[in-house]
């Protein structure tokens, strides 16, 4: 069972409700109407709400108790920074004049409430509860004292130090509750807050005796004792859950300095040892082929915490190349060197419109590098390079192998699988194709370049595409770039 | 394993002793330490390595590395990034302490990773050159070669993490060769065919000039890595404090 942040008061009755599966209007009438029965329900509420943990206990800086949690979501919100000190806050307590908390207690409350609805319009939870709990009692406070000068015979020898008691512990726990959350900058304000709120809680207990008739020394002692009890009561719940979060944070922390021995050592050993294996046993082994799939998925757990699930699409362009290199890699004897440079690049889906304020990638594009690179792999094979340039000029992408390489213009004409997955591909997006001889003459390297959406004006008129062969290809990069 | 000493070098009839290192033994070959804290990498890449080459020694930590190369005064270190010992400062660390010490020294990175913190440290302290240790060993031999000869060596990797550093892929260019803070269009478009896998020899021909002078430019980018104040480069270094 836990109670979830949605809350009204403390989240107990959404939490049994969420556990077992009563409606939550159900669980809150049974616990008025429990409370109703000689207080029972509000005793086990108060209960539950010390011993059930809340959501998310790992989240320190979501503090628990509703109403600071309110307040520190104002504090992000600039639009509610009225409501970034309640008077609440600001007044310090001073002993059992109660008139002025009153006061105090009240007026911050519609400020609280009518705040949030309005930048926040489905947290219904932000009623400050603790606000009007503290009005109820100090009302109460009042109508009792007007009741009995009135003649009405109400033992106020019991009710004024209750009340005064109830007050104090209300006001304690929420200062413990910002010390908590991190809100109050002032450590000292706020301790001198506490410190007169735990008075107060003293003092209501001491009174208990006071009023009382004839006191000797065993009521002192008794006094004394309530005392040292209702202080360490009321402090209890905020040492407690102190304690837990301590815990919480070693535990966290214990984690995270294991995962890093974990990553240290794998690391060392065993990203070292599939190094030499691949070194040792030659780029086309099936040895060293594994030894890199290994690798590279070593790599992407260790450095970027992620396991590379193949299942979701790669959103962006350069992850989608690397992971393609990696498909590839696992069925053919060959080696990727991908090289991205520049700004991230998403993949856009085919349905979706060419934006001009984003420059994004059509899958067309990702489909035709995958061709391009399943070309190098099937007929070349070995160490290819994939560079990937996403700048001013548009994207750029080259695949460059040192196979036996192969011309375009030797291909038989029925052979699809360049010119209609390649060439034609980038075509329909826009772009340009060129397949030439690689580097030195041997082997072949093919460049894919889609311009930059903003100069798009339908036809593949680009620098690019005026040439096909590598020196006059070159020249025109140069002088565009 | 950790400090090499004369029967080190006991084995290596090649050698001419331990004093005169310094002196340049040329004919010997190129005499190389390898500085790693796994053995069984040593033993792999001192086995790989190329016939002209001669290794001295080898060291597992930072302080052992320091002492070596010290004592041994190679003209090429095979230098992991990733080392345990001395401050924690890694391969950087063994550059900063022993090059001084050293002034014919040349270090050559090597690392498992291709992370841009490890690049920029380990070049910013004074390394010729970075390859991964997926390399073969004949790659390495011929890295350690072109260092040697005075060379910077840059992996595709290496390259395309200068690009990105400079700017040079959203157009910036630097306008006179003293410029620090960003590439020369020459500069870039030698970086751009690196980046794509292009040996020195692939890139002078494609852009039509001598393979000295594509050497000269990764020099002077080299140069401009470890001396340029540009906030991507030292945003880094001061994120991992290293400067």
């Amino acid at each position: 069972m836990i109670r979830p942040r949605l809350r009204l008061v403390g989240g107990v009755c959404a939490g049994f409700a969420d556990h077992t599966g009563v409606p939550l209007a159900t669980v809150r009438l049974a616990t008025v109407l429990l409370s109703l029965c000689g207080g029972f329900g509000a005793l086990l509420y108060g209960w539950l709400w010390l011993t059930v943990p809340s959501v998310d206990s790992r989240a320190a800086t979501e503090p628990l108790p509703k109403s600071s949690l309110a307040r520190s979501r104002a504090t992000s919100s600039s639009s509610a920074r009225e409501a970034r000190v309640p008077p609440t806050l600001t007044r310090p307590v001073d002993g059992p004049r109660t008139g002025a908390v009153d006061e105090a207690g009240l007026g911050s409350a519609p400020s609280d409430a009518t705040a949030y609805p309005r930048l926040d319009p489905d947290s219904a939870r932000t009623a400050p509860v603790t606000e009007i709990l503290l009005g109820l009692a100090l009302l109460a406070a009042g109508g009792a004292l007007v009741a009995s000068r009135l003649g009405a015979d109400i033992p106020l020898a019991v009710v004024v130090p209750a009340i005064v008691v109830l007050a104090g512990t209300a006001l304690a726990w929420r200062q413990f509750a910002d010390i908590r959350s991190g809100v109050a900058q002032q450590s000292s304000a706020l301790l001198v807050r506490i410190l007169g709120a735990l008075v107060l809680v003293a003092v209501g207990i001491l009174l208990f005796f006071v009023t009382g008739t004839n006191p000797n020394a065993w009521t002192v002692i008794l006094a004394a004792a309530s005392v040292l009890l209702g202080v360490a009561v009321v402090t209890a719940p905020w040492l407690l859950r102190l304690w837990s979060d301590l815990a919480d944070e070693r535990a966290a922390r214990a984690r995270e300095s294991e995962r890093a021995d974990i990553a240290a050592h794998l690391h060392d050993s065993v990203l070292q040892t599939l190094a030499l294996i691949q070194q040792k046993a030659g780029p086309h082994s099936e040895a060293a082929r594994l030894a890199r799939a290994q690798e590279r998925e070593l790599r992407e757990w260790l450095f970027t915490g992620t396991r590379g699930g193949g299942g979701e699409p790669a959103a962006d362009l350069a992850t989608a190349l690397r992971r393609i290199a990696g498909e590839i890699e696992e069925d053919f004897a060959v080696h990727f060197e991908v090289v991205t440079v520049g700004a991230g690049v998403s993949v856009r889906s085919a349905a979706a419109e060419p934006n001009a304020n984003t420059a994004d990638a059509p899958e067309s594009l990702v489909a035709a590098a995958r061709e391009a690179m399943l070309n190098a792999a099937r007929h070349a094979g070995g160490a290819v390079s994939v560079y990937l340039e996403t700048g001013a000029r548009g994207i750029e992408l080259s695949v460059t192998d040192r196979g036996p390489g192969f011309r375009l213009d030797q291909i038989p004409e029925d052979r699809l699988g360049v010119r209609e997955s390649i060439l034609g591909r980038m075509r329909r997006a826009g772009g340009t194709a060129d397949v030439r001889p690689g580097p030195g003459g041997s082997g072949t390297e093919i460049l894919l370049s889609l311009p930059a959406p903003a100069p798009f004006s339908g036809g593949p008129a680009t620098p690019a595409a005026a040439s096909s062969t590598a020196t006059d290809e070159h020249h025109t990069e140069t002088s565009v770039q | 394993m950790t400090t090499p000493d004369a029967s080190d070098e006991g084995v290596r009839p090649l050698e001419a002793g331990g004093t005169q290192h310094a002196q340049g033994l040329a004919s010997a070959g190129l005499r190389v330490l390898i500085v790693d804290d796994h053995s069984i990498f040593r033993s792999g890449l001192r086995a790989e390595l190329g016939a002209d080459i001669s290794v001295l020694g080898e060291a597992a930590t930072v302080d052992a590395a320091i002492i070596a190369v010290i004592e041994l005064q190679p003209r090429v270190v095979l230098l992991d990034v990733h080392l345990p010992g001395g401050r924690g400062g890694g391969g950087a660390e063994v550059i900063r302490e022993a090059a001084p010490r050293a002034q014919h020294t040349l270090f050559l990175a090597l690392s498992v990773s291709d992370a841009a913190d490890d690049v920029v440290s380990v070049i910013r302290a004074g390394a010729r050159g970075y390859i991964t240790k997926s390399a073969s060993g004949a790659e390495v031999s011929e890295a350690a070669r072109r260092v040697a000869d005075g060379d910077a060596v840059f992996s595709p990797r290496l390259a395309g993490f200068v690009l990105d550093a400079f700017g040079a892929v959203a157009g910036e260019t630097a306008e006179t060769t003293e410029e620090l803070d960003r590439l020369s269009a020459r500069e870039t478009e030698v970086m751009r065919l690196i980046a794509r896998g292009y040996s020195y020899k692939e890139v002078g021909s494609t852009l039509f000039i001598a393979a000295k002078t594509v050497e000269t430019h990764v020099s002077a980018v080299l140069r401009k890595l470890q001396l340029s104040s540009r906030h991507e480069l030292t945003a880094w270094a001061l994120e991992r404090k290293l400067l």
